[in-house]
């Protein structure tokens, strides 16, 4: 059975850039579906490095993403400010970068307006005591770290009021064309609903292939080339803040060169490295051998802290006629008219840039779908926040506090991240869940030490409960509107009484769990050694002595994400999701 | 304010395994939801706080008593206790030190000024009207055990007022006091002193500061530091010359050898040398005793003793050395408890706010106490705070083992709790 | 000077505590020292002895398999030890607990497992439970009826319930006010357990499980069903049921984990064993000896200033491997024995540590490694040579063994423990030091 919808503005992707369109054309007064074949930031937008870019990395090589930087650095901050922490960022002078380019850098800080202002060492090595004692000078630069999942949670529920629909777990299988050769017109897409195993067509006047590294796939289905330039990116995150404060190389932008403090982690990266599918790609031991020994450079002894995870993210780099190495391509984001390039309408594809200037992107795309369906009201996103900024900046200590302040400690499911039962009932009423993996991008469930160790159980047992308690009411569905903004804290979650039903997709605990351990697994499997590996094997004792979990029943369910967890691209590691 | 380094502390966050043993058996986490526990209080909320955040975002961590029960059985080796107590001084760099706080991390100061007039300073404290005014005032429990002011005099005059007296000798040993003995209970020093005579060694009592523990423990590490670099100028040079300086108090010798440098991150060479040189007495007398060269001239001493193990031998982890050599002293039954800890924990029970939790703690070691019969007329521990919570909620006398010691070995009267004289 | 003991144990854990036991009852000095406590406070508290053989088949009479071990895992714990002894050594353990006051019992029919279910409701495989837990037996025909509490975060009767239905036994999930329990907050399993070696509290309980308890239904509650009194709480349950009541275990810390520990500990403390936690063996003294062999003289640990020095005649490592804090590993792959660098038989190369699949059945071959022994349980050399005159290993920390995949960690423990310390009993006797 084919579903139909119908709408002015398709977007095809959930990450950063396609949220921000969403919303940018919902604020705008248009009518706007988004179809994410995943949870929202499945792509790079969950898997990113953390860092709200000042624009100092570009400076020297690419003034013009420095200026876009700043410009939107300084908009985020007001937009957004509960899904950054205004840590600062150091720009240091290592044994190794000495000779011209600290200086050029200053000179072109000065030149793109990115604030920057030589420190004191003292100062510096007050600040972030564990810093390498041999960096000779440092910079001070407007750096911060964002939270992506929030971020895009919160942009999609500010589209959403604004009228925007969001469909989570609805893949593009193919797009809706009409005309001829020649005269080729996009008129939608063909969507699969990999929860509710449908399929629907939606049509649209526009259609906005926003999938970044995946959007050469969606141009193949309108019979188009639009070459992608897939730049992985390895990171690891340390089990506590070795700073807090963004520490970067001084230096031409390399390998393991920066080092992110978000959350309750510090994240050194990042590698770039061409490969050639965005959803088949692994870890490599030379690669995190390589992030630890750039990493101590910035700190030394960082090698030897406990790292708790590794992951990577597939730069949507795209660069008309370019073929070189990917770390040299430009961090400047490309619009393409369809229409205008390749006499195909009703399609625009966005791609590149950074998370930084998903903000832009989504303007200058919107501005560009204004010309073929007229411009209603101008653009609002610069001006207009996100629900939740009334919190202020993120710090670090917040949840700590809160649930201090509130005595929730005995409501902790995962204890680590500080994660109580009423945000995870909160979060699986309020916005749509299918797996722990989303609960964990949501709340930042089974990402601290443990790794779910002792949160996973919790998790699954709760949420059955909740279905449980739901079943006993004996009454429909009934998810009160897509509610984010307060997600992440710990005192304004309180508990709800149970809903008459939940989606069916929680049905199984045992696939739940299942999911979950092994999608914990891809992401510890890189760096496990040491303190790590003596947690890994609590775990397993949990899961396999205590629970017997390899031996229950419904050993053969799948959920759409099974298959991605489970894929193995034969190397040591696996790509991961998520800071 | 500490600064945060690789050295011990605070990298030791990344050792915890989350395996709640710890939480399993902190006696405080046991009887109060005050405090959350020493996985959470230490290796967890440790990664939620930062050098300069805007403000301390947990104070429940104040409510640990530094009693270490958490650092022993923690498979790991996370440094639970010490993370804690780093916590608490950043909470005190921001928010000032309460004038209680203040107080009871003076001894030594406090100490000074009683021993001036003791029995005013007795009475002025001890008194009903000023216990509640000093709860009202400055939060400190009506009800605690604080010591008394020794009316006799300090150790250091009994040592002046003996000098004559003491003995003379080639093998030569360092005497660190502390301020407990200094002021409060003399007796102590004296036994110290006259065992150490016993083997034929020369005991030499420099000058010497507080150690600076209660001020650690009160998160005044400015002070504390203080404190420690005094010491460190005053014992080194005999460190230097190959002296072994032994202490009575178990808190003491734990500061000098580890709790300073590690809380306060000075791991420089001096720091090291003394802490190489600093012993526990009973540590030192085991040590003998391993070579052949204690005497065991004891004279019987037929009592059951209920002897508390102090939570700083936890840290020590040495063993219990004073348990060890009682055990030698024929006719005397010592029954070694298994409580975790008394509730004092230095100045922790003297807190109105931590009183009763001090108490509630302390209820396993008197319940043990009380389990040993009818008979027994006193009880030991090594460490003086202990002594007096012990003394407080089983209404019965307490000794440090080095005074039983000096009693079997006949120098001591362990009823007037002096010398006998030779 | 003061005798020094017969034997040093390094390790409190199950393997070390039962070789503790096992010597001190043949009458030699026995001290025990470790870093922390371990694994047994982690554990469900049964004594596990093989869930599953190779190719995850599930083992319904483990003794039996052991043979079919030998096959594949020639240098498996229990194809040293020997069949005999594997029996002995169980047995013993069945006395011991007996005489603790703390039974363990194994299946109606003598030799074949139990089958428990698990915090999730899977069907665990159990040598031998402790009573406590005896009445989850999945054999049993009567209903189950799981009772949890509301908001208790370690325990879930309803998905309990659920899984035990899909595999066909009749169960259902209920829950009671947390109050019952306590009135606390905040409060961990073993917090909560002491709670209940309160009697009153246990009336209480008994009154409010009346309520929702149906005729002919067996009662399944958390593992916290009091700590030191347990015994006596579920005693008090049953009668005022008038049904059976067992226990499912929880997440760590593990109260019937605990229970064993404890129980244990106070046993050789009682027969005078020295047990001291905290103490972190950091290194030895050996000397060489005639025939190439080297002799132990002393192990150090950790001390706030200078190492401690611990002598003995006979040293039994029983660290565990790497979970128990016997091995270490760092990220260029290698592994190592951490107090005497012990020979690993462990692959050293990280890309050959693990498989893709966390629940592979194969299991990982980094959890699967560890130290070579001889049939004295004496530590060897990859070329099978003996490394020290007077050092024995028991325990996890034993190659070849999958404790965690097999179901065997406790059984590993227990008879290797044994095993261990009646090798050194003879050889401390050969040596004429025990008179
Ligand atoms: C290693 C690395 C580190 C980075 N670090 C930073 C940083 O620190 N700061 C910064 O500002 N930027 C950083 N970036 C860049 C930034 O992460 C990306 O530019 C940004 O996240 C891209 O967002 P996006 O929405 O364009 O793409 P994505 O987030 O990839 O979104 C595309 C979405 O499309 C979906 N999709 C694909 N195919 C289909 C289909 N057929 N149907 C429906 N949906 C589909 C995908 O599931 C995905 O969710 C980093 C990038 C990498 C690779
Ligand atoms: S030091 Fe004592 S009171 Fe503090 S957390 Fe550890 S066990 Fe608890
Ligand atoms: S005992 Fe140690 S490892 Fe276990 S939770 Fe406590 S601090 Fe962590």
């Amino acid at each position: 059975m084919t579903r139909r919808l119908q709408t002015e503005i398709l977007v095809i992707g959930g990450g950063a850039t396609g949220v921000g369109i969403a919303w940018d054309a919902a604020l705008r007064g248009f009518d706007v579906i988004l179809v994410e074949k995943r949870d929202l930031t499945h792509g790079t937008t969950g898997r990113y490095h953390g860092l709200l870019h000042s624009g100092g990395r570009y400076v020297v090589k690419d003034p013009q993403s420095a200026r876009e930087c700043i410009a939107e650095n300084r908009i985020l901050r007001r937009t957004h400010p509960h899904c950054i922490e205004d840590t600062g960022g150091f720009f240091v002078v290592t044994p190794e970068d000495e000779g011209e380019y600290p200086d050029r850098f200053v000179q072109a800080c000065a030149e793109t307006g990115v604030p920057c202002e030589e420190i004191a060492l003292r100062e510096a090595f007050r600040r972030e005591p564990l810093l390498n004692r041999r960096i000779s000078r440092v910079f001070e630069v407007p750096d911060g770290a964002a939270d992506s999942f929030l971020a895009t949670h919160v942009t999609a529920q500010a589209a959403r009021q604004a009228g925007a629909r969001i469909l989570t777990y609805h893949e593009v299988t193919g797009l809706l064309l009409r005309g001829p050769e020649g005269a080729r017109e996009v008129v939608g897409a063909r969507v699969e609903d990999l929860a509710g195993g449908e399929t629907l067509e939606i049509h649209a006047t526009m259609t906005i292939n926003a999938t970044g590294a995946w959007a050469g796939q969606i141009a193949r289905m309108a019979g188009l080339t639009v070459e992608v330039i897939p730049g992985k990116g390895v990171m690891v995150a340390m089990n506590h803040r070795l700073v807090n404060t963004v520490i970067n190389r001084c230096k031409m932008p390399a390998d393991g060169d920066i080092l992110v403090p978000i959350h309750t982690v510090s994240v050194i990266g990042t590698t770039d490295v061409r490969v050639p599918d965005p959803e088949h790609y692994g870890i490599e031991p030379w690669e995190v051998a390589l992030m630890l020994a750039e990493g101590d450079k910035l700190v030394p002894g960082l090698s030897r802290a406990r790292a708790v995870r590794a992951w990577a993210g597939v730069r949507p780099l795209y660069q008309e006629g370019y073929t070189g190495a990917s770390r040299e391509a430009t961090r400047q984001f490309t619009l393409l008219d369809h229409a205008r390039r390749d006499g195909v309408q009703g399609l625009l594809t966005i791609i590149g840039g950074k998370w930084t200037t998903f903000r832009l992107m989504a303007e200058k795309t919107v501005d560009k779908a204004c010309e073929y369906l007229g411009t209603r009201q101008p653009c609002q996103t610069a001006t207009t926040q996100v629900p939740g900024a009334e919190q202020g900046h993120y710090w670090l200590g917040h949840r700590l506090h809160e649930v201090e302040e509130h005595e929730l400690h005995g409501d902790l499911v995962c204890e680590c991240e500080l994660v109580t039962r009423a945000m995870l009932e909160n979060a699986v009423y309020r916005n749509p869940t299918l797996t722990l993996d989303d609960l964990r991008r949501d709340l930042r469930l089974g990402m601290g030490p443990c790794q779910g160790g002792f949160c996973t159980y919790r998790a699954v047992g709760i949420l059955h409960e909740m279905r449980e308690r739901a079943g006993e009411a004996g009454g429909e569905v009934d998810r009160s509107d897509w509610e984010v903004a307060y997600m992440q804290s710990p005192a304004h979650n309180r508990s709800l009484p149970p809903p008459s039903s939940l989606p069916l997709a929680l049905s199984s605990p045992n696939l739940l769990l299942r999911d979950f351990l092994q999608e914990r697994w891809k992401g510890v499997r890189p760096i496990l050694w040491g303190r790590q590996l003596k947690q890994e094997m609590l775990d397993s004792l949990i899961y396999l002595s205590l629970m017997n979990v390899d031996h229950l029943p419904d050993a053969g369910l799948t959920s759409p994400m099974t298959a991605f967890y489970e894929q193995d691209a034969g190397d040591v590691g696996e790509t991961e999701a998520g800071v | 304010m500490f600064t945060e380094s690789w050295q011990s502390v605070g990298p030791s966050l990344d050792e915890c395994i989350k395996c709640n043993i710890c939480t399993a058996y902190c006696p405080v986490a046991a009887v109060t939801d005050r405090f959350p526990g020493p996985k959470y209080a230490g290796p967890q909320a440790q990664r939620f706080r930062e050098n300069g955040q805007p403000h301390a975002p947990d104070r429940s961590v104040d409510y640990c008593s530094g009693c270490r029960v958490c650092n022993e059985v923690c498979p790991t080796g996370v440094k639970i206790a010490e993370l804690n107590a780093r916590a608490r001084a950043q909470m005190v760099a921001e928010q000032g030190i309460p004038l209680r706080n203040r107080l009871l991390g003076r001894n030594e100061l406090l100490g000074k000024l009683g021993s001036l007039a003791p029995r005013l300073a007795n009475l002025g404290l001890h008194n009903h009207v000023s216990r509640v005014m000093a709860e009202k005032v400055v939060g400190i429990a009506r009800e605690a055990p604080l010591p008394r002011f020794s009316e006799e005099g300090t150790f250091g005059s009994w040592m002046k007022r003996t000098a004559g007296e003491r003995l003379r000798s080639d093998r030569k040993v360092v005497y660190f006091h502390g301020c407990a003995t200094m002021y409060y209970e003399p007796f102590v020093g004296k036994a110290t002193v006259v065992v150490l005579e016993h083997l034929g060694y020369e005991v030499i009592v420099p000058p010497q500061n507080c150690c600076g523990l209660p001020l650690l423990s009160n998160g005044e590490f400015g002070a504390a530091r203080r404190y420690h670099e005094g010491n460190l100028h005053k014992l080194v040079p005999y460190a230097q010359q190959g002296y072994e300086i032994v202490g009575s108090s178990t808190s003491c010798t734990l500061t000098l050898k580890e709790e300073a440098p590690e809380l306060l991150d000075m791991f420089d060479e001096e720091s090291e040398e003394l802490k190489l040189a600093v012993w526990d007495v009973f540590e030192w007398l085991r040590e003998r005793y391993r070579q052949g060269e204690l005497p065991t001239d004891f004279k019987p001493l037929p009592m059951v003793l209920p002897y508390h193990p102090p939570c700083q031998y936890r840290a020590h982890r040495v063993g219990r050395p004073a348990a060890e050599l009682l055990a030698l002293i024929p006719g005397l039954d010592v029954r070694v408890s298994t409580a975790r800890c008394c509730g004092i924990a230095g100045t922790y029970g003297y807190k109105r706010e931590k009183y009763q939790i001090g108490m509630d703690v302390g209820a396993e070691l008197f319940e043990f106490v009380r389990e040993q019969g009818r008979e027994v007329r006193m009880t030991a521990c090594d460490s003086e705070t202990c002594r007096w919570q012990l003394e407080h909620g089983t209404g019965l006398p307490s000794r440090h083992p080095i005074e039983v010691l000096a009693a079997a070995y006949g120098l001591y009267d362990l009823e007037r709790r002096e010398p006998r004289g030779v | 000077m003061r005798e020094i003991p017969d034997l040093l144990v390094i390790g409190a854990g199950l393997s070390g505590l039962m070789a503790a036991y096992e010597a001190a009852e043949a009458g030699l000095r026995v001290k025990v020292i470790a870093k922390g406590l371990g694994s047994m406070h982690w554990s469900a508290g049964t004594v596990d002895v093989l869930g599953y053989a190779a190719g995850d088949k599930a083992v319904s009479m483990p003794l039996q398999e052991l043979e079919g071990l030998q096959a594949v895992a020639p240098h498996h714990p229990y194809v040293v030890a020997g069949a005999e002894a594997v029996t002995e050594a169980l047995s013993r353990f069945v006395a011991l607990a007996k005489e603790l006051g703390l039974p363990y019992e194994g299946a109606e029919e003598p030799g074949r497992n139990l089958w428990l279910p698990s915090p999730v409701g899977a069907a665990r495989p159990v040598y031998l439970a402790p009573q406590g837990q005896r009445y989850g037996d999945l054999a049993l025909a009567e209903p189950i009826v799981v009772v949890g509490f509301e908001g208790l975060r370690d325990f879930y009767p309803w998905v309990i319930a659920e899984n035990l239905r899909k595999q066909g036994h009749r169960a259902r999930g209920t829950v009671l006010p947390f109050a019952l329990l306590s009135e606390r907050r905040d409060a961990n399993t073993v917090q909560l357990a002491q709670e209940l070696d309160e009697l009153k509290r246990v009336v209480t309980l008994a009154r409010a499980l009346k309520e929702v308890v149906e005729p002919g239904e067996r009662v399944g509650l958390p593992a916290l069903v009091g700590l030191d009194r347990h015994g006596r709480a579920m005693e008090v349950l049953q009668e005022e049921l008038g049904t059976r009541v067992f226990e499912i275990p929880t997440l760590p810390p593990s109260v019937p984990g605990m229970r064993l520990y404890r129980a244990l500990r106070s046993d050789l403390e009682g027969r005078g064993v020295e047990v001291e936690i905290g103490m972190e063996a950091v290194g030895y003294e050996a000397k060489e000896e005639n025939g190439g062999f080297r002799r132990l003289l002393w192990v150090e640990t950790a001390t706030s200033a200078r190492p401690l020095k611990h002598r003995a005649r006979a040293f039994l490592l029983a660290t565990g491997g790497l979970l128990g804090g016997g091995f270490d590993s760092n990220h260029e792959g290698r592994v190592w024995e951490r107090v005497f660098d012990l020979p690993l038989a462990m692959p050293q190369n990280r890309e050959d540590w693990f498989r893709p699949k966390f629940l592979d059945p194969a299991g990982h071959p980094v959890f699967q490694g560890g130290v070579s022994v001889d049939r004295e349980f004496r530590p060897v050399s990859p070329e099978g040579k003996r490394l020290f005159a007077n050092l024995w290993a028991a325990g996890n920390g034993l190659r070849d063994c999958d404790g965690i995949r097999e179901r065997s960690r406790e059984g590993i423990a227990i008879v290797t423990g044994i095993a261990a310390a009646r090798s050194i009993l003879v050889a401390l006797r050969r040596e004429k030091h025990v008179h």
